[in-house]
């Protein structure tokens, strides 16, 4: 990459046009602050700026000049701030309930507040967007999703399972801010639940499985998937992921905002919390990790503290069932159950089409085999050739060091 | 002497208590279903049944079969002359001589079935039957020394008092079993429910080297639809059951029971006796259904049948083989019986096990068993460039491809025939989307609802075109289509492809080259062989392609089965063994490196079996594998381009 | 079992993902099985639509006596009449599935009934593990097998989820006898739905991972880089030590590792 200094004319323009939304950012650092005991202080390193045959020059336009006028290629690339996007007392406000599953902001949640900002493109008024966040979280970068002014609730009354709770409270947000919007990821984290509740408790009539709106229509799967309803684009709606594409182009002010009452209600459902599953009574059909082993294992006491270790669920080949080593109800395949995992692992499993069958919606498959030529290696995203034996056992291994030894500990 | 006015009245009372039995032996079948038969030319074919029919098949068994014929026509003719010398009292020495001579005849047939059964294999029953013998003995034993006197062989009133008391004994104990048990039940019940089932027949076709397989259909408007209790059968299937010998071939033969799967079609027809009239199973003697205790059997002919008398896993263990049927002395029909009673489970009480719930559901909704998209049937064929019915309307073979068109592996066996059919010029269209699942595995799964609605259906969309024949490479779509299909107005002629590429290797419309590779063996399918008595061809064509078939001990007639039929890899009723590694044990046997099959069913399931195994093949495949493609064909593509480029 | 309790699962048409062909409804199926657990034969199963409807007697193949429909025609606002129904009828736990799969599916049927009758809702339940004192108590599906238990006092709706035990087999027999009973009802026309414009789903392309490459090194990573779909990764003659750690990779990098 060539080090040549380049001139940036659009950047120099905004540094220079203290109009400009962006001009804050782009402007050159302050040359001239006063401390913290009140007294002016210099900052020599921010006056002037750099010129384009690389000499240092001192900007006597107070600063109007900019010294990001220049960028240095590709080193500097990565710093570069993105524009900041701000709305002064806004006119509307697009409501995004988010799920932040975990605390963050999930992938779904960025796709509805990209969804937020193009219904507000191009409309008459100052729109913001607007992201409601009940409870606690660890999201750091709201300002890079989209996140114009953020309501985040708090208290031990948003703590568990308490969707009526969070609807009383969104109807509080209905008086206060009257949004033009209301959003949810129409999503089994919370955003389905709480946008039809709220759609019930408002009467309003919402989209559901919306997967591409503007302001004059919505298309939404209908039909269970079977067919697209095209129709005016209510108030309410439950967007499909993918709706719309993230924002990654601006940063947002993230400014909070409150809500004047809080109400308080009593909730009917109470949580009891959530009951303990252990991977291996999960029914094959939810699993989400299978360990599945064929006639290709030999060690079944190694197998089975594998999948322990490893937290996942066990499957089996019919063989491995026939042959007496598994119960009949973990059978994987056209006989058994046909499995829905995020990840498969085959281990000495040849891949015969009645256990293909059984494994065609899982999401990514692991083939542990002998045999290089097999079908399951043909199918599998990962294959590893070799004895099962010594694979598990390094598995083992890696599996216990991850948890930190804990496995020792519980011993 | 005693024995004189003794004898007489020891006949006409033990006649007189045949009578009471057989009336109330008549009473419980009649407390059947009706069942339309001709009582008189039934009864007039019997003799002609018996002698014939039956002996066919005893037949395959020469010992048993001269022994039968020495006891039983030695019995018959003794008891005929019994009652004219001794009940009638005609005095002639004929007769006496005569009687003499058969109860010789049949001493000597029963000095046989003692032999039999001093050491018998298991799949005879004991118990009562292990008197049988004895009793025989007795019986021609004691008529021969009483008649000796009336022959003039020995004074009158020879040996006293002992030998008359013994005398007397042993015609109370011979006529008991004999005459009194055969009507009020034991061991000799057979001959008189025998005779009569011979004559009044659910499926008289039989007679007379006919075939009969195809499955009845079930009134659908019925208050219970299928076999829930005993009484529920139609009365001459009852009579059936009662006709049983227990001499257990079918057990023999039994796929399901060999792997130790929970069934015995010996006991399952003793059960539906003990169901018919009333009692448990605590007597009977011969092997159990696999894994499941003797004893705790209960039934009555009111009582329903599968909570008590038969575990409902027995009947889906079967695969509908037929080989039970087909070895059986008395032809009973052991498949009616199960997918009767199957038919009460699925409809009536919606406990079809393993996957058989959701097979029924994705027939109902997607016409295929495994609920793939009905409009993608044709997708395997999308570079075929096939004939579709709907578009040409008419052609000479419709070409019925089956389920096999969503699986990958079947898809290749179609794939091989199509290639024939094109060589040797055949006129052939496929109905494409508008076919749908034959039905077969929905009616021996007992949903005969679906299998109706399917067969309506595919009858409906036949009807609307002009075809001479069906061919098909499934023997399961060809047997319904052949065989069941009538009942719905569809009356087909229909082929198997063996049949159909045999016949077209014989007129020399397809050239072929020799079959390169090791040992083969053939195994016959069910619904090909057993079903349609198709087992010429196929071995005709592998014979063509130069291969000598290595036979396994069991094929032809008494071919075993894969496992792969009535549904049963759906219901899956664990055993100790897989049916089809029984199966590939029978082609190792053989030293065979390929077993050729004529079955996408029998591929899938032979193929199950984990390796290493011979390579299993269709015999398409093979054909397809060596056929010569003749420079005809090509020379006219020839011809055709250059008229276009012209 | 409770002897008095009074439940009411609602079913609607289903439909066939494959054939599009009416069904029993998967979802609504498994309310009525936990309604016939719960309180066998004495279950209600209600439907809002015609009465002709044959996919309903795959309902009442699973062993119900009676079927009663709320008569309406096929624009008719189901929800309506059936909060109709319900508040006059007020049993003590009504049953629905979470998302139907004909028509709009949008899932908002219990929702909309709960807010009607005023009573607590509870969502994507797996099961219910026992009623006592008035009281019921609650497993609700979470993603991926988890459970939560959750408390709630009758009267009550809740949805039924997938995780909830698979429906018993319908059998044709019952299913044809049983009497299903029409009750003529007042229906209310549902206009908003008379203006959607509904034709078969279009496929969506899946997004593709755009790399909004910055530079040209970026760019170039990007245009290089092995592309994702293309046939599996082959591991042959590492050390398993190797071997394994790729696996595990793969397995934190899928978030299954708990
Ligand atoms: C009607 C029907 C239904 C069926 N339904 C099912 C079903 O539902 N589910 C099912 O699974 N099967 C089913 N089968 C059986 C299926 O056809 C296969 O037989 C079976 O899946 C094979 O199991 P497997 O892969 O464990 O055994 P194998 O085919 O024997 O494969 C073992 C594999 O392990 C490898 N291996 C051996 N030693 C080692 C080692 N030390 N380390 C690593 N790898 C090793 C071998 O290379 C081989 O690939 C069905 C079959 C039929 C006919
Ligand atoms: S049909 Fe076959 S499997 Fe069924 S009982 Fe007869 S022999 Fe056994
Ligand atoms: S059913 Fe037939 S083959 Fe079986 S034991 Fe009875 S008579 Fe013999």
């Amino acid at each position: 990459m060539s080090d040549i200094i380049r001139r940036d004319p659009r950047a120099e323009w905004i540094a220079r046009n203290r109009l400009h939304p962006l001009h804050a950012e782009m402007a050159a650092p302050v040359a001239e602050t006063r401390g913290p005991s009140g007294l002016i202080r210099k900052n020599p390193h921010a006056v002037g700026f750099i010129g384009p045959n690389g000499i240092k020059r001192i900007d006597r336009m107070g600063g109007n000049s900019a010294a990001v006028g220049m960028r240095r290629g590709a080193k500097s690339a990565q710093q570069v701030e993105l524009p900041l996007h701000k709305v002064e007392s806004p006119d509307f406000y697009v409501v995004a309930v988010v799920d932040m599953v975990g605390g963050r902001l999930t992938g779904h949640d960025k796709d509805v507040l990209g969804q937020a900002h193009k219904l507000i493109r191009g409309a008459e008024g100052n729109g913001a967007v607007m992201a409601v966040v009940f409870g606690e979280h660890k999201e750091e970068a709201f300002d890079k999703a989209g996140v114009d002014r953020l309501l985040h609730l708090t208290g031990s009354e948003f703590d568990g399972y308490c969707p009526e709770q969070k609807v009383a409270n969104l109807v509080e947000i209905e008086k206060q801010y009257q949004p033009r919007y209301w959003l949810f990821p129409d999503s089994i984290n919370g955003g389905n639940e709480l946008g039809c509740r709220l759609a019930a408790r408002l009467g309003e009539r919402p989209a559901t499985q919306a997967w591409q709106v503007d302001r004059e229509t919505s298309v939404c799967r209908g039909s269970g998937g079977l067919q697209d309803i095209t129709r005016a684009t209510p108030r309410l709606l439950l967007l499909a992921e993918e709706c719309a594409d993230q924002i990654d182009e601006t940063r947002h002010e993230v400014l909070a905002v409150e809500l004047d009452t809080r109400p308080s209600i009593i909730n009917r459902l109470q949580d009891c919390g959530q009951v303990a599953v252990d991977p291996n009574s999960v029914s094959l059909a939810e699993a989400e990790f299978i360990l599945s082993a064929g006639n290709g294992i030999r060690d079944w006491e190694q197998f089975h503290k594998a999948a322990e270790v490893l937290g996942a669920t066990e499957g089996a080949s019919r063989v491995a069932v026939d042959d007496g080593y598994m119960p009949r109800f973990r059978q994987v395949g056209a006989t058994g159950t046909w499995v829905t995992a995020r990840v498969y692992v085959a281990v000495g499993i040849s891949g015969a089409v009645q256990h293909m069958q059984g494994i065609g919606q899982c999401d990514k498959v692991v083939a542990v085999n002998t045999d290089a030529g097999c079908d399951m290696v043909k199918r599998a995203d990962l294959s590893v050739i070799g004895d099962s034996q010594k694979v598990l056992e390094q598995l083992i291994e890696l599996a216990r060091d991850y948890r930190q030894g804990g496995a020792e500990n519980a011993a | 002497m005693i024995l004189d006015w003794l004898l007489p009245v020891l006949l006409l009372s033990v006649l007189a208590l045949a009578l009471a039995g057989a009336v109330r032996r008549v009473s419980l079948w009649r407390a059947g279903q009706p069942s339309p038969v001709n009582i008189i030319s039934g009864l007039m074919a019997m003799p002609r049944r018996y002698l014939v029919d039956l002996h066919h098949v005893v037949e395959r068994d020469k010992y048993m079969s001269n022994t039968h014929v020495a006891t039983a026509g030695g019995f018959v003719l003794s008891l005929v002359l019994i009652l004219l010398v001794h009940l009638f009292g005609i005095e002639s020495k004929l007769l006496a001589w005569a009687l003499l001579a058969s109860s010789v005849l049949m001493f000597v047939g029963a000095t046989f079935v003692y032999k039999r059964r001093k050491n018998p294999p298991s799949r005879l029953s004991k118990g009562p039957w292990m008197r049988l013998p004895k009793s025989l003995l007795v019986f021609s034993a004691t008529f021969f020394i009483i008649t000796l006197p009336a022959a003039g062989i020995l004074p009158e009133g020879f040996g006293g008092w002992v030998l008359a008391l013994i005398l007397a004994a042993g015609v109370v104990w011979g006529l008991g079993e004999m005459v009194f048990g055969m009507t009020w039940g034991g061991p000799m019940k057979h001959a008189f429910a025998g005779a009569l089932h011979l004559a009044f027949h659910r499926r008289p076709e039989r007679f007379g080297g006919g075939r009969s397989t195809g499955l009845k259909p079930v009134d659908l408007d019925a208050p219970v639809l299928g076999v829930q209790k005993p009484t529920d059968f139609k009365w001459n299937q009852l009579l059936g059951f009662d006709a049983c010998v227990q001499c257990g071939k079918c057990e023999a033969m039994c796929p399901a029971f060999a792997a130790g799967q929970p069934l015995n079609p010996k006991k399952l027809i003793q059960d539906m006796v003990i169901g018919l009239a009333g009692g448990t199973d605590a007597k009977f003697a011969g092997s159990p259904y696999p894994g499941i205790e003797l004893g705790n059997a209960k039934g009555g002919p009111d009582s329903t049948i599968t909570e008590g008398l038969v575990n409902p896993d027995t009947l889906w263990s079967c695969t509908t083989c037929r080989a039970c049927v087909e070895e059986c002395p008395m032809m009973i029909e052991h498949v009616d019986a199960i997918v009767d009673m199957r038919r009460f489970l699925t409809l009536e009480k919606g406990n079809t096990p393993g996957k058989g719930a959701e097979v029924l559901d994705n027939l109902i909704a997607t016409d295929n068993p495994n609920g793939f998209e009905p409009g993608s049937r044709m997708n395997w064929a999308a570079d075929q460039n096939l004939k579709v019915m709907s578009e040409v309307k008419e052609a000479d073979v419709l070409f019925w491809v089956s389920d096999g068109a969503f699986d990958m592996r079947s898809q290749r066996i179609l794939r091989a025939f199509v290639k024939l059919l094109k060589a040797a010029n055949v006129d052939f269209a496929v109905l494409g989307d508008e076919e749908r699942d034959s039905g077969d595995v929905a009616r021996r799964l007992g949903d005969d609802a679906t299998f109706q609605s399917l067969a309506k259906r595919n009858v409906a969309v036949m009807n609307q075109y002009r075809f001479k024949r069906i061919v098909t490479t499934d023997p399961h779509a060809f047997h319904v289509l052949k065989n069941e299909y009538g009942d719905f107005g569809g009356h087909y002629e229909v082929l198997h492809h063996t049949t159909f590429i045999n016949e077209l290797v014989k007129e020399g419309r397809i050239q072929l080259g020799a079959h390169k590779g090791g040992t083969v063996t053939y195994h016959d399918p069910c619904y090909l062989g057993r079903y349609n008595g198709e087992y010429e061809s196929p071995r005709e064509l592998l014979a063509a392609l130069g291969i000598q078939v290595a036979e396994m001990e069991r094929s032809g007639f008494r071919s075993r089965c894969c496992g792969g039929g009535g549904g049963a890899p759906i219901t899956d009723i664990p055993g100790e063994r897989r049916i089809a590694d029984m199966r590939m044990e029978d082609a190792n046997a053989t030293g065979a490196e390929l077993v050729a099959v004529g079955c996408q069913q029998c591929t899938a399931m032979l193929e199950g079996v984990v390796e290493p195994r011979p390579e299993v093949k269709d015999i398409a495949e093979l054909v397809a594998d060596v056929l010569v493609e003749s420079a005809e064909p090509a020379s006219r593509k020839r011809d055709e381009l250059a008229v276009e480029v012209a | 079992m409770q002897p008095e309790l009074n439940i009411v699962a609602l079913v609607s048409v289903g439909q066939h993902p494959k054939s599009g062909r009416a069904r029993r409804a998967e979802q609504d199926a498994r309310a009525v099985e936990l309604g016939l657990r719960l309180s066998g034969e004495k279950v209600q199963v209600l439907h809002a639509g015609d009465v002709a409807e044959e996919s309903l007697r795959s309902y009442a193949g699973m062993g119900l006596k009676q079927l009663r429909v709320l008569q309406q025609s096929a624009g008719a606002d189901a929800s309506l009449a059936l909060g109709d129904y319900l508040s006059e009828h007020q049993p003590d736990i009504v049953l629905t599935g979470v998302r139907a799969e004909s028509g709009e599916s949008s899932g908002m049927t219990p929702y909309l009934l709960a807010e009607k009758l005023g009573w607590p809702l509870v969502t994507r339940i797996a099961d219910i593990a026992k009623i006592e004192n008035g009281e019921a108590e609650i497993l609700q599906a979470l993603p991926r097998g988890q459970r939560r238990a959750i408390k709630v006092r009758l009267p009550f709706v809740a949805s039924v989820d997938n995780a909830a035990e698979a429906p018993r087999q319908s059998a044709y027999g019952p299913g044809r006898r049983a009497q299903l009973e029409p009750l003529p009802w007042v229906e209310a026309a549902d206009e908003v739905r008379a203006s959607f414009d509904e034709a078969p789903a279009r496929k969506r392309p899946k997004r593709l991972k755009m790399v909004k490459a910055k530079t040209a090194a970026e760019r170039f990573k990007a245009a290089t880089a092995k592309s994702q779909g293309g046939g599996g990764r082959i591991m042959k003659d590492e050390p398993p030590r190797e071997q394994a750690q790729a696996i595990f990779d793969l397995l934190l990098e899928e978030g299954v590792l708990r």
